[in-house]
C-alpha cells in the first residue's frame, strides 16, 4: 500500500492534486462556513463569475490568469457595496451585474486573443491537472493567513456574523472586518478555480457547511466539520476524475452531494428511531 | 448623577434625507427614558444616533468618560431583524455581550461562562442554554437577547420593543427587572404601548422628526398634540397604570 501511495506521489500532477485538494478544503471551510451563516452565497457566486473577466484580460495580455482572476474577484467584493451605496443599486441587482459583465469580459477578451485560445472548459469546469506548484504555495499562503485569523478573531466573526448591529455597539470594527473577510471569500474562489471551475465552485463553498449545519448548531464545529467533509469530498471526487477522465469540478461536487443526501438519510433516521424510542 | 452622553442640536437621517431635525437630549445616570411616536417618526434613528451607528449631519453626540472597563450600551434590538436560521447557541448569544470588554481577540473562560449562566438564569433560559437560536420560542429568543444586552452590566440599556414577543408572565418580571436594574444603570426603552411606559417609566422622549422631551410619566393627550406626537391615547385615568387608548382593547 505504502509503495503504492509513494508511487503515486512520484507523479507531480497527483502530488499536487493532493495539496490543492487539503488545502482548498481549509480555505473553503472556513470561510464557506461564514458564507453560509451570513447568507452571502450570491455575492460569492457574483465573485466567483466577475473573476472570469480577470482570466480573459490576463490571457489577452500574457499574464498570470490567476493573478488576473484576483484582481476581479477583490475589486468585484468590494465594489457591490460601493456601487449599492454610492450609487444607489440594489445589492442584488449590483451583484447580478457584476456576475455577467464579469463572464461577458472574459469571453471577450479570450476570443480577441490571437492565436491558441486557452482551454476555456478547465476554467469554467475545473482540471486538477493544470494546478501549478506556484498555485500550491499561493493557497499554503492563504491559509496560513486565513488560519491565523480565524483563531486569533474567531469570536468578534461570529458575533459580527451573527448581528452586526449589536457588534457595532460593542466597539467592534464592523466595516474592517467585513472587507478583510470579503477579501478572504474571493482569494479562496480565485485560488479554487483551477480545482472546480467557475461554474461548480459555488457548491464547494455551501454544501460542505450546509452539510455540518445538520449534525450541529456550533459555528466552531461546522467550520472543522466543513474541512473535514470538504477534503474526503474532494479526494474522492479527484479519483473518479482520474478513473472517468471528467473535470475534476463536476465530480467533486457530485461527490458532495451524494454525502449531503448520505447525511440527511442518516439524520432522518436518526430522529425517526429517537421518536420511536420516546413513542415506546 | 453623572452624565453619560448628550444630543446637541444634531440633524440625522439617511443619504442626506434628513429624518430627525434639531434633536437635543442628555441622558444621566439613573433615567429611564420612554421613547414613543409614530411608525416612521425617527424612534429607530434616534437608537442609531445614540449608538454611534448613524453620524450626524449636523451638531454632535458628546460621549462622557467611563471607568476603565466598563461598557457603555446593553442593547436588546427588535427581535423581529435577527436571522433565525444562524448556527449559533443560547450561551454564545449572551457571551457576545461581553464582545466589549473582551476586545477582539479575547479569549473566554470558565469564568466567563459562568457568568453568562448566571445570566440565562436570571432572564430565566438557562435550561436551553446549549439550543440553537431557531429553536427558541419568540419569548425565549427575547429572553436571551435581553440576556446579552444586560451581561456586561452596561452603564445605559437600550431596550428596541422589548415587549413584543414576551408572554404575560415574562412581561411583568421584565418590568420588575428594569425597575431593580434601573438603580444601576440608565434606560432608554421604545414601545408602542403607551400603557407599559407611562407606568414604567421616568420621562417620555416625544419622536416625531424633532424630539420633545418630556420631564415626568405623566402626558395628557393636549401635551401630545402639543408636541406633534399622535399617539393613539385620549387621557390617563387617576391612577398612572391605567391609560386609556382609543383601540378597543
Amino acid at each position: 500500500m505504502q509503495n503504492i501511495i509513494s508511487a503515486l506521489f512520484q507523479y507531480q500532477f497527483i502530488a499536487n492534486a493532493f495539496w490543492a485538494a487539503l488545502l482548498i478544503s481549509v480555505a473553503a471551510g472556513l470561510i464557506g462556513s461564514y458564507v453560509v451563516a451570513r447568507r452571502l452565497v450570491f455575492l460569492s457566486g457574483g465573485i466567483t463569475h466577475a473573476s472570469f473577466g480577470g482570466i480573459g484580460i490576463a490571457y489577452y495580455l500574457g499574464l498570470n490568469p490567476i493573478l488576473g482572476a484576483a484582481v476581479f474577484a477583490v475589486l468585484s467584493a468590494f465594489g457591490v457595496e460601493a456601487l449599492s451605496q454610492k450609487m444607489d443599486v440594489r445589492e442584488d441587482s449590483a451583484i447580478g451585474m457584476l456576475w455577467s459583465v464579469g463572464m461577458a469580459f472574459g469571453i471577450f477578451f479570450v476570443y480577441l486573443t490571437p492565436g491558441y485560445s486557452p482551454n476555456l472548459m478547465s476554467f469554467l469546469f475545473g482540471s486538477i491537472l493544470t494546478v501549478t506548484s506556484q498555485d500550491i504555495l499561493m493557497l499554503l499562503a492563504l491559509n496560513v493567513v486565513m488560519v491565523i485569523f480565524f483563531i486569533l478573531f474567531y469570536r468578534a466573526i461570529l458575533y459580527l456574523a451573527f448581528d452586526e448591529g449589536f457588534a457595532k455597539t460593542q466597539g467592534v470594527p464592523v466595516r474592517t472586518f467585513s472587507y478583510i473577510l470579503k477579501g478572504f471569500i474571493a482569494l479562496t474562489i480565485v485560488l479554487s478555480i483551477r480545482m472546480v471551475g467557475i461554474i461548480l465552485l459555488i457548491s464547494l463553498l455551501t454544501i460542505p457547511p450546509t452539510i455540518a449545519n445538520i449534525f450541529t448548531k456550533k459555528f466552531n464545529h461546522i467550520m472543522i466539520i466543513s474541512i473535514l467533509i470538504g477534503f474526503v469530498g474532494a479526494l474522492i471526487g479527484l479519483i473518479m476524475s482520474f478513473g472517468m477522465n471528467v473535470p475534476s469540478g463536476a465530480t467533486i461536487i457530485i461527490a458532495l452531494v451524494g454525502m449531503f443526501a448520505i447525511a440527511k438519510l442518516i439524520s432522518y433516521i436518526f430522529v425517526k428511531v429517537k421518536r420511536n424510542a420516546l413513542s415506546v | 448623577m453623572a452624565k453619560i452622553l448628550e444630543i446637541v442640536s444634531a440633524s440625522v437621517g439617511y443619504n442626506h434625507n434628513t429624518v430627525l431635525k434639531d434633536v437635543n437630549l442628555e441622558v444621566n445616570d439613573n433615567d429611564f427614558i420612554g421613547v414613543i411616536g409614530p411608525n416612521g417618526g425617527g424612534k429607530t434613528t434616534l437608537l442609531k444616533l445614540l449608538l454611534g451607528d448613524l453620524k450626524p449631519f449636523k451638531g454632535e453626540v458628546k460621549y462622557y468618560p467611563l471607568a476603565p472597563n466598563e461598557t457603555l450600551f446593553g442593547y436588546l434590538p427588535q427581535v423581529a431583524n435577527i436571522d433565525k436560521r444562524f448556527p449559533i447557541t443560547v450561551l454564545d448569544v449572551v457571551l457576545s455581550g461581553l464582545m466589549g470588554r473582551k476586545g477582539l481577540s479575547g479569549r473566554y473562560n470558565s469564568r466567563d461562562k459562568r457568568l453568562a449562566m448566571d445570566m440565562l438564569k436570571r432572564v430565566g433560559v438557562e435550561e436551553i442554554s446549549n439550543k440553537a437560536i431557531g429553536e427558541l420560542s419568540g419569548g425565549q429568543m427575547q429572553r436571551t437577547f435581553l440576556g446579552r444586552a444586560l451581561i456586561a452590566h452596561p452603564r445605559l440599556l437600550i431596550l428596541d420593543e422589548p415587549n413584543t414577543y414576551v408572554d404575560n408572565s415574562f412581561e411583568k418580571e421584565l418590568y420588575a427587572l428594569l425597575q431593580e436594574l434601573n438603580k444601576e444603570m440608565a434606560i432608554i426603552m421604545v414601545s408602542h404601548d403607551m400603557g407599559t411606559i407611562t407606568s414604567h417609566v421616568k420621562t417620555i422622549a416625544c419622536v416625531n422628526r424633532h424630539l420633545h422631551y418630556h420631564r415626568s410619566n405623566m402626558i395628557t393627550s393636549e401635551q401630545l398634540a402639543s408636541y406633534d406626537c399622535p399617539i393613539q391615547i385620549i387621557a390617563h385615568g387617576p391612577v398612572p397604570h391605567t391609560v386609556l387608548s382609543d383601540h378597543n382593547k
